[in-house]
């Protein structure tokens, strides 16, 4: 009886992860498929890959500047990333090691800032960005990912910095080792897991951003993926064009699925200590 | 050793907050400084350009307030939050409860639960826009194949279900990196704690509702805070699929904002909506954070 029981279970179980996996993938199939057409085939899009053609492919890699726009997307990110870990580290430093009132305050300033929609402060900043005589470049956005990405960064580091033992900085004061070269040489190596946490999270969040390089990128060559996405929004009301709107959509989605294919194990360990640390 | 216990240290000393600078400086220029302008303009008639503004007072919240767009934003963006995160974290719950049992093929389903969290908005949009196209989108296509009238289907273009259908393509993006989360704080429980409920005589609801449950309430409280937060910032779709409509019908506080500021240039307006949302949205985090900790006591 209970084991009966207990298989029925099972067979609810899997029904229902089948099912949700069935209608979750279902868009994406669809997508593949369709981008796989020349761009003037668009009947019956249910009948999946009935046709393999790169010619909407290679319309949508002419028409996006692939190229150029992944290198573009490839240097915000990974000079986001880079910078936000350093800094974020470095800020969690002190907040994480001097126990006192003043390190409590400035962690609370920094989380406060996470729950700020950018749409709400982004015309005063690109005022700040207009005082400091900061043209629009490919760069101009990497300093709103750097400085919205510090709430989440600080939190995270300062959390899993408390549980690096204070004893190896202080055998390391011993032999004389200065206060940077405890922080770069001590500390920062033992946060491994958290970075890993931070890159993948937060240069998840920066490939994908659309909003900042829409405001702060006004010229084409500095466009990055998604922002070159947002120029083909006329395009949907163009059924015509739909093949090749795929085949961009697989293009621009492309780079991270397959990082996210060689490092899975990585990804879903990042995602959740980002999350369960805190 | 007294004063160590105080703080201040030779191991430590004060002079480590230097390395605050760098991120202090520029959450300061870039972030805290922006949100006090904002609050400066809300109260003055500026245009985003021309800096001979005159202060209007509280004129921006009245008009808001009386066109009924203000009412109508904030309710969008709280029924948005609130299916949000009732649907994010119940299905996220049940896909990882499911996962966490001895199921073969476990990494082919987490994948393909956790695919859609790698695509930028802008793709997800696009995609999404496709799946609800009246008439030729997919499931039209599918309701035409299986003897319905797919040609009746339009959810984003009717008043009444074009807030759902945004908010289904946020859960369908978020579902994923929700269930991965409640994944990793089930894998935390000690199994000998569920096993000993077994041999009580417990039945598996029972187990969930009585002993993991309450051992993941920390995971639950990170995740329904993360959706609260990602709900009441929703705009992605709203500016990507519906541009706000039809009628307003998806003009969430977030879109309203970007539009009057970008769109209509009218700074003073958008910062007075801005203004709102910062207070409703500190409301709800700040009640939303006593609830979870007393909740989590009890549990």
């Amino acid at each position: 009886m209970k084991n009966g029981k207990l298989k029925a279970g099972t067979i609810a179980a899997y029904l229902f992860l089948i099912i949700y996996s069935v209608v979750s993938i279902s868009p994406l199939v669809i997508v593949l498929s369709s981008s796989f057409r020349k761009p003037e085939n668009m009947t019956s899009p249910l009948k999946l890959f009935i046709e393999f053609s790169p010619e909407s492919y290679r319309t949508a890699f002419t028409k996006m500047g692939f190229m150029t726009e992944f290198a573009n997307s490839l240097i915000t990110t990974a000079g986001s990333v880079i910078v936000i870990v350093l800094i974020a580290t470095m800020a969690s430093y002190p907040i994480a090691r001097i126990k006192r009132k003043s390190s409590r305050f400035l962690y609370y300033f920094f989380i406060a800032g996470l729950v700020i929609p950018a749409q709400m402060v982004i015309v005063p900043v690109a005022q700040v960005f207009g005082r400091l005589n900061i043209p629009n470049s490919r760069f101009t956005p990497m300093i709103m990912f750097i400085t919205c990405s510090l709430p989440f960064s600080t939190f995270l580091f300062t959390g899993f910095m408390k549980g690096v033992p204070v004893e190896i900085e202080e055998v390391a004061y011993m032999e004389g080792a200065s206060l940077w070269t405890r922080y770069f040489k001590v500390v920062f190596p033992l946060l491994k897991p958290a970075t890993v946490s931070c890159v993948i999270t937060q240069g998840l969040w920066i490939w994908n951003d659309y909003f900042f390089p829409m405001v702060f990128v006004s010229k084409r060559a500095h466009y990055s993926l998604p922002v070159g996405m947002i120029q083909f929004l006329g395009d949907k009301e163009n059924p015509a064009q739909w093949n090749v709107l795929f085949a961009s959509c697989v293009l621009c989605a492309l780079p991270l699925v397959v990082v996210f294919m060689l490092l899975q194990k990585q990804f879903v360990n990042g995602i959740a200590a980002g999350a369960v640390k805190g | 050793m007294r004063k160590k216990l105080r703080g201040a240290s030779l191991v430590m000393p004060d002079r480590m907050y230097l390395f605050v600078v760098p991120a202090l400086l520029l959450f300061l220029v870039f972030w805290v400084y922006p949100v006090l302008q904002m609050f400066f303009y809300s109260v003055t008639n500026f245009n985003g350009i021309d800096y001979n503004y005159d202060f209007v007072g509280i004129k921006n919240f009245k008009r808001i307030l009386e066109d009924g767009s203000l009412v109508n934003a904030t309710k969008n963006t709280l029924i948005y939050t609130v299916v949000n995160v009732l649907c994010t974290n119940v299905l996220g719950l049940v896909l990882a409860l499911l996962l966490n049992l001895s199921i073969k093929v476990k990494g082919l389903f987490r994948t393909i639960c956790y695919i859609p969290a790698l695509f930028s908005a802008i793709v997800v949009g696009f995609i999404w826009s496709y799946v609800y196209m009246p008439g030729s989108g997919m499931i039209s296509s599918v309701m035409d194949a299986v003897g319905l009238d797919g040609s009746s289907f339009n959810l984003i273009g009717n008043f009444k279900g074009a807030l759902y259908g945004i908010i289904i393509v946020d859960i369908w993006k978020n579902v994923g990196t929700t269930m991965i989360i409640y994944l990793a704080g089930l894998q935390t429980i000690d199994e000998s704690l569920v096993e000993a409920g077994k041999i009580d005589g417990a039945s598996e609801w029972e187990l969930i509702r009585k002993i993991k449950l309450p051992l993941i309430s920390a995971t639950i409280t990170i995740n329904v805070v993360l959706s609260i937060i990602g709900g009441l910032k929703a705009f992605d779709y709203a500016f990507i699929m519906t541009n706000g409509g039809p009628g307003k019908s998806t003009q969430t506080l977030m879109f309203v904002i970007f539009q009057t500021a970008f769109n209509n240039q009218m700074m003073g307006k958008a910062s007075a909506y801005s203004v709102v949302s910062f207070v409703l949205i500190i409301a709800i985090t700040i009640g939303m954070l006593i609830f979870m900790n007393k909740r989590e006591v009890e549990l």
